[in-house]
């Protein structure tokens, strides 16, 4: 029973964090009806900013956190500017294959410039913990947790209470009604997606901070994210965090009660179980 | 001019067809990998480029094309003939088993729960004890690449001949509707399940063989190699990049990145992954709609064309 807590405290600190993971990618995909393939390698990129935050710069990655955002936030808001502004309106697959190449890029030149060796951001409180009627929560883990709850409690306020956020919504629902009303979607496109790339950034540094980072950790992040964005649903921020949560708990609990090597197939084979069990209510989004 | 175009394919068939006589044995074997490669293409081209479903789990039929010729000829003991039928019925069998609940989603959707079957495949293939588990097979020695270069140039002209055949049929016009609008095309009576459906087990089809003759070639096989998910974005990008929903566009796409790839390959292979990711990156935004188009649109409109291009989709 014990064990079984611990695994369910697991997999709940990892789900968080993997909520936080989908969350840029459900954004992106929902008001700007792009799947991001990159989305992995951002994630990537924002666990190196914030690696060299912390070992060149020395500062402490909680604290380098927002620094790391507000970077992967002008890279992306630049990248919707330059390149995906100009397919937006081009088939999916146009799209897919635009960030498809994009990932190829960021992966390459990462292991260019950062080397494909592994990396841990590793700060003093690392290893400690707070030990709960038998039930260990590592802090770093747990702060992990908490930023991502916070970070998706901001999005959500964001697009409620700001003009911004509403404003994001509108081109969300109906894009030409949205500009007869005077937004510029091309500004909102870059926001919303520099804003993706943030939230990307925020998930990589916390990944640094509780697993390691290489060039490659992209792919599967990205095919992750798709799974909780879809879990969680799109336009839902905390939704997605639920979705997270769904992920991370079968994850731990199939790496205990059956094997490690079945945590993708659990992850997939749910996905693909979902996808088929409840098609009318996604068609409706599709 | 016009009259003899029909002629250039075979005629371009028969050339590729003598070049393992003429040439060195690692074009021989570069040559192979290139037109099995395409032959995944020309498939996804059935279900991706003609109905329009982005299908990134074409590698499961690769991968049971693979497994069922190496289970057929390591532990059955058959030949390579038969082992080759076992595969294309599993691949086969697959597309018809999960067609149906899979076909019905739309869009990203779809694309995604492909990708999650062919995870999960790979996942219980590494499990089974018939097929060696994590450890994979071993399929009885054969040299003779000129043998698998020419059995793999005749599936490449079989699947673009097939291809060919329902670009012009009414198959090929149900499945162009569909790509074109899905519930439009069920109000005029196209059966959508059943055509969707035949478009992926055609697909299956020629992927499961051009598996098999790999699995021959190779005379290795293990659970990774065999369901390389990298394989399915290499065919995806290979059809876009020449022109998908066209006969030849897969084709040329194909032989275009493979000798790109390989060029690039000799030299870093960092660099080149970089150089190959800018070119995707490119191509989109100068022609989104492949080589084949922008051959004829180049000839109409010049340099206008990459322009107009830029100008199309953007916001």
């Amino acid at each position: 029973m014990q064990l079984f807590g611990q695994i369910l405290v697991n997999g709940i600190l990892l789900g968080g964090l993997y909520g936080l993971m989908g969350l840029g990618m459900g954004l992106v995909w929902g008001v700007l009806k792009i799947v991001n393939l990159a989305h992995g390698a951002l994630i990537m990129l924002g666990g190196y900013a914030l690696y060299y935050l912390y070992t060149k710069a020395g500062i402490d990655p909680f604290l380098g956190l927002p620094l790391a955002m507000l970077a992967m936030f002008v890279l992306g808001y630049l990248l919707q500017t330059a390149l995906l502004n100009l397919i937006v309106r081009a088939a999916q697959l146009n799209t897919l294959l635009l960030t498809f190449g994009l990932d190829v890029v960021f992966v390459y030149l990462a292991q260019l410039l950062f080397t494909a060796d592994f990396r841990t951001i590793n700060p003093p409180y690392a290893g400690k913990n707070v030990s709960i009627s038998g039930v260990v929560v590592p802090y770093a883990q747990f702060g992990a947790f908490l930023v991502a709850l916070v970070l998706a409690g901001l999005l959500f306020l964001v697009l409620e209470k700001t003009r911004t956020g509403r404003a994001i919504r509108a081109t969300a629902q109906n894009l030409t009604a949205a500009r007869l009303y005077g937004v510029n979607p091309k500004r909102i496109y870059a926001i919303t997606f520099g804003a993706g790339a943030a939230l990307a950034g925020a998930a990589g540094g916390l990944y640094g901070i509780v697993s390691q980072i290489t060039p490659y950790i992209g792919v599967t992040l990205t095919a992750k994210s798709f799974v909780i964005a879809i879990l969680g649903g799109l336009d839902k921020p905390l939704g997605v965090i639920g979705g997270g949560l769904i992920l991370g708990i079968a994850e731990a609990m199939a790496a205990l009660y059956l094997d490690p090597t079945y945590t993708d197939i659990i992850s997939f084979g749910l996905l693909v179980v979902v996808l088929i069990a409840r098609p009318a209510q996604l068609l409706g989004r599709a | 001019m016009n009259r003899y175009r029909w002629l250039a394919l075979p005629i371009a068939a028969a050339a590729l067809a003598v070049v393992p006589w003429v040439t060195s044995d690692t074009i021989v074997q570069y040559g192979i990998n290139a037109l099995l490669v395409a032959t995944l293409a020309q498939a996804w081209n059935v279900i991706g480029g003609f109905s329009g479903y982005p299908s990134f789990g074409n590698s499961v039929f690769y991968g049971l094309g693979t497994y069922g010729t190496a289970i057929a000829m390591a532990q059955f003991h058959w030949s390579f003939g038969s082992g080759l039928v076992f595969g294309a019925v599993l691949g086969v069998a697959c597309a018809l088993l999960f067609g149906i609940p899979i076909l019905r989603l739309r869009g990203p959707y779809f694309a995604i729960a492909t990708l999650g079957l062919a995870a999960v495949m790979s996942a219980i293939t590494a499990t089974v004890e018939i097929a060696g588990k994590n450890i994979g097979l071993i399929l009885p020695l054969f040299r003779g690449d000129k043998l698998f270069y020419e059995l793999s140039l005749i599936l490449l002209v079989a699947a673009t001949g097939t291809v060919a055949w329902i670009a012009r049929s009414r198959f090929g016009a149900g499945l162009v509707a569909i790509r074109e609008d899905e519930d439009a095309a069920q109000v005029m009576g196209i059966n959508t399940t059943m055509y969707k459906v035949a478009a992926l087990t055609v697909a299956a089809l020629f992927s499961a063989l051009a598996g098999g003759i790999h699995a021959y070639w190779i005379t290795f096989i293990d659970p990774a190699s065999a369901f390389d998910p990298s394989l399915n974005v290499r065919m995806v990008i290979m059809t876009l990049f020449g022109g998908p929903g066209t006969v030849l566009g897969p084709v040329l796409g194909a032989f275009v990145l493979s000798a790109v790839s390989e060029v690039l390959a000799s030299q870093a292979t960092g660099v080149a992954s970089l150089f190959y990711g800018f070119v995707i990156v490119i191509a989109v935004l100068v022609m989104p709609k492949g080589l084949l188009d922008l051959v004829q649109g180049f000839r109409e409109t010049g340099w206008r064309y990459f322009v107009d291009n830029l100008r199309r989709y953007r916001i």
